[in-house]
């Protein structure tokens, strides 16, 4: 189980990994979303801000109304977080619920993939 | 820092009734299934079809049952691969989802060709310039989807509904036009049992497709929400497909329909003249929109999920800068433009129309075979249970099972006979898929393994190492019971 601070660890990481990749910036230019995320094993939830492809903050609670809610235990989003599984092979053996519309779920891999090709 | 709690939310962008019922009658109907009107027609004598497409539509209830049980189970887009994988296994999955996936190639071929064929013949040009039409038709997909265009919902919802309701307005005007004749309105089993049997077996292609909406339900505002868009698109598809069938059976020769790849014109012309041509063209060119949206969309975000997992090359993986899969769509597009080519150069189209009737119903009688295996395994709560949900799904799998090998062995080309060639089509697709899955697969999965472990060696986990003690957190609440 994940506490909520080696969570922000990890979501800074992984802000300042997404923000400085010039590829992925590019490739999510259009992407302005809001997400919402729940850890289904501490009830710690916390949101996302992307504006075109930035991510601008990741404060903790829920802040605006969402585009995407992802849910799954705080170990697999710090893992996540920090490059070190494949989000879709948990998404696609049920261990990761997401809620939003097949494109924004694509998306939100892709920035995994981008950064960690090999994850 | 301030721990953050939780609370119940809403998405911002998400699907409602009308929108989800739109999507699956939208990937349902498409140019192709005015063809499987006329392959019913060649089963069920005079107007008799149209207790065909009524039985059919019954089944199809049996089906929304079984997705809607299924999709409560498992409401996320890999819907159909979890639910076969739990039930059946992994390999069987794989397998069964890679030659279902053929469909889409199918069907996109299919109206491609189509289009093309319907566009040269209102236009009178040369037979060869067809094809010319169907490149230009899946070069212009192709780049709109490598371009990132994805159809608005709202416009697919319109789209949607024009094509259903136009068809039916123009049916409509044929049934009432002077001049036509229903024959043997009720003879569906009169002439052979076999017969009506199979047109059913064919009146279920109508619906091919329309489970797909499963694949919305994480956007869906509720889980009714796809339930309900179940049961409610097979509705429209039996109210417009019946019209169309009694509107061909009353106004046009059966003879001048049988070997021809556009009925709709036909009868567009016979019920209103140019007009109604016209009118009839513009429509297929809109299912177009609606299949070409849906089929690359799903297809290649499916390669691409498949990819990611280890399950197809990583190269079918690589995005391009809109964030789009493109050799995933270059190998859709390409694909499609061959099997369009092959049709163009045999004339097979209605080989297509079986083909895809067999992989429809056999993919049915695996869902029904899942939820009888999942009923047992399964004992939590879903938002929707099928009554008698046991029993109905050994039926499903019994029935669908005899109406894949009813259409596998037809030949809607000359329906006094029976030909393989639609069941071998499909067996050399399946064993492909399932070469692939126990040869190819291992091989894929060893070299990404190797990959990983070469990453991983170059670059150990990010994550700092926790200390062997961790002290709970006293910000953190206490997991819900």
């Amino acid at each position: 189980m994940a506490t909520w601070d080696e969570l922000s660890e990890a979501l800074e990481d992984y802000t300042a990994s997404c923000n400085t990749n010039d590829r992925l910036r590019k490739m999510q230019r259009d992407w302005t979303r809001t997400l919402h995320f729940i850890c289904s094993d501490t009830d710690v939830a916390f949101t996302m801000v992307v504006e075109a492809g930035e991510i601008t903050g990741t404060p903790a609670g829920h802040h605006g109304v969402p585009d995407i809610v992802v849910t799954t235990d705080s170990e697999t989003f710090c893992d996540m977080f920090w490059g070190d599984l494949n989000p879709v092979a948990k998404y696609l053996r049920g261990e990761i619920a997401v809620r939003g519309s097949q494109e924004d779920v694509m998306r939100l891999d892709a920035i995994s993939y981008v950064i960690w090709p090999d994850s | 820092m301030s721990q953050p709690g939780t609370g119940e939310v809403h998405l911002r962008r998400s699907v409602g009734t009308a929108t989800a019922t739109a999507t699956s009658a939208g990937l349902a109907f498409a140019a192709i299934d005015y063809l499987g009107v006329v392959s019913i027609m060649a089963y069920a004598p005079g107007a008799s079809g149209w207790l065909a497409i009524g039985i059919g539509a019954g089944l199809v209830f049996l089906v929304a049952g079984v997705f809607s049980e299924l999709n409560g189970l498992y409401p996320t887009a890999a819907g159909i691969r979890l639910y076969l994988g739990r039930a059946l296994g992994t390999r069987i999955a794989l397998t069964a989802t890679f030659t279902y996936m053929t469909t889409v190639v199918l069907v996109i071929a299919a109206d491609a060709f189509l289009i093309g064929a319907a566009v040269r013949y209102v236009l009178h040009e040369p037979a060869a310039l067809a094809y010319v039409w169907i490149v230009v038709l899946l070069a212009v997909a192709t780049a709109a989807n490598l371009r990132g265009v994805v159809l608005a919902g709202w416009v697919q919802t319109v789209v949607t509904y024009v094509v259903l309701s136009s068809t039916a307005i123009v049916s409509v005007i044929a049934i009432f036009h002077v001049g036509g004749s229903f024959r043997t309105p009720l003879h569906l089993f009169g002439a052979k049992p076999l017969s009506g049997i199979q047109a059913i077996a064919f009146a279920l292609f109508l619906f091919a497709a329309f489970e797909w909406v499963t694949t919305t339900a994480e956007e869906a505002r509720g889980p009714k929400v796809i339930t309900r868009a179940l049961f409610l698109a097979p509705l429209l598809i039996w109210a417009c497909s019946t019209l169309f069938l009694l509107g061909l059976s009353h106004l046009v020769p059966f003879a001048s329909l049988h070997h021809s790849a556009y009925p709709q014109l036909l009868l567009g012309k016979a019920a209103l003249g140019t007009v109604g041509e016209l009118w009839m063209l513009a429509i297929t060119v809109l299912t177009a929109l609606n299949t070409f949206n849906g089929g690359f969309l799903v297809a290649s975000r499916f390669i691409y999920a498949a990819a990611r997992e280890g399950n197809l090359p990583s190269t079918m993986a690589r995005l391009n800068l809109n964030a789009v899969p493109w050799v995933a769509v270059l190998v859709l597009a390409g694909s499609s433009a061959i099997l369009a080519a092959l049709i163009f150069a045999t004339g097979q189209w209605l080989l297509l129309v079986a083909v895809g009737a067999t992989l429809e119903a056999g993919i049915y009688a695996l869902a029904s075979a899942s939820l009888v295996i999942l009923r047992r395994k399964e004992q939590r709560d879903r938002p929707f249970r099928l009554a008698r949900g046991r029993g109905l799904a050994i039926a499903g799998t019994v029935i669908f099972s005899v109406f894949a090998l009813a259409t596998g062995l037809a030949d809607p080309a000359n329906s006094s006979r029976f030909s393989p060639e639609p069941l071998l089509v499909i067996v050399v697709l399946a064993s492909l898929s399932a070469l692939y899955v126990n040869v190819g697969l291992p091989r894929v999965q060893a070299r990404a393994a190797g990959r990983r472990a070469a990453a991983a060696a170059a670059r150990p986990s990010r994550r700092p190492a926790r200390p062997t003690t961790v002290e709970s957190d006293p910000t953190v609440e206490p997991m819900e019971p």
